[in-house]
């Protein structure tokens, strides 16, 4: 018996990266915009994607993925449109297989939500083949959120800063987020909201809409 | 924690290179990864150590080497050591790379 030592290279993300050409191959065929929508448990992701099909002329379809159960479906399939839960079991995030099971349910919508497991970490390593990140985070959860989690408000195109109406019951400091929001990712649009109270949610459906026409302009 | 899955992804391709040199044992994984990937060396190496057991590649050493990401104004190029966002010039500055994990080689006994 003797030791020898060989030579690899393999990237271990590889597969995921080529489900996620393959999902964003099938998403342009199919002219779809996909938007996923990350942040943290309570943050208000299935809220927004519900109040959005409410108020959008679009035919919307959603991924829900949950470590267990299928709470945000029922949610979500109560507003008459396309919607299915995943699973992930043990695991934190989705990553690109998993909507690449799924995804051929959808080819007739203008728009697939995905909302992605609540977690402000695990879901910055996988690409989904995705248009669009949305990161979400409420002021519930403390105004040193934004700076304790960089990487994901560094991949984010869109930052929602959630429950604002609440900041004052706990203390937290609205522009504080926002700032640490801008100082990680300059080029993000970042929405002070308040879902319930209806703040920042016409700035939102704007932005929606012009990544629609976008989308239709070049495919 | 996601590191579970990696170190799953880890064995697989471990042990397939494993098979096809027909090793006995897996005693070394060099791997390579990116300073963004949000993976923790120490809860890798437990999760590797759990997914191992009873296999070939049980007890084997993951040597772990972090790369930089490159981080470069996208205005006046400017080429940075640590992740910043804006350059001293007020442009954008751009991260590509930093979050790869690669195995680099595999140690094996045969």
């Amino acid at each position: 018996m003797h030791k020898i030592e060989v030579d690899a290279k393999i990237d271990v993300l590889s597969l995921n990266k080529r489900y996620a050409k393959e999902n964003r191959e099938f998403f342009r065929k199919n002219n779809i915009l996909v938007i996923n929508v990350m942040g943290a448990i309570g943050s208000g992701k299935t809220l927004l994607i519900e109040k959005t099909i409410d108020s959008l002329g679009y035919k919307i379809g959603a991924i829900l993925g949950d470590v267990v159960c299928k709470a945000d479906y029922d949610r979500i399939s109560k507003h008459k449109v396309k919607a299915k839960a995943i699973n992930t079991g043990k695991e934190c995030h989705l990553d690109a297989h998993l909507i690449n099971h799924v995804i051929d349910e959808f080819d007739d919508v203008d728009i697939l939500f995905i909302e992605n497991v609540g977690n402000l970490i695990c879901p910055v390593d996988f690409d989904l083949g995705e248009d669009i990140r949305v990161v979400m985070v409420s002021v519930t959860e403390g105004d040193d959120v934004v700076a304790k989690h960089p990487e994901i408000f560094r991949i984010a195109d869109v930052i929602i800063i959630n429950k604002v109406g609440l900041a004052k019951f706990v203390g937290a400091n609205v522009e504080k987020m926002f700032n640490d929001a801008k100082d990680l990712n300059p080029k993000a649009k970042i929405i002070r909201m308040d879902l319930k109270e209806g703040i920042g949610f016409d700035e939102w459906l704007d932005l929606v809409n012009s990544y629609v026409s976008r989308h239709n302009r070049e495919g | 924690m996601h590191e579970m899955s990696f170190a799953m992804a880890l064995l697989e391709n471990a042990l397939r290179i494993g098979e096809e040199k027909k090793a006995k044992r897996i005693s070394k994984i060099r791997i390579e990864i990116g300073e963004l990937l949000l993976i923790n060396p120490e809860q890798l190496r437990f999760c590797f150590e759990a997914v191992s057991k009873n296999t070939i590649a049980e007890n084997a050493e993951l040597e772990i080497e972090f790369t930089k990401a490159r981080v470069k104004c996208s205005i006046c190029g400017k080429e940075y050591d640590e992740i910043k966002n804006i350059c001293e010039c007020g442009g954008f500055i751009e991260v590509n790379g930093g979050k790869e994990m690669i195995i680099k080689k595999v140690e094996m006994e045969v």
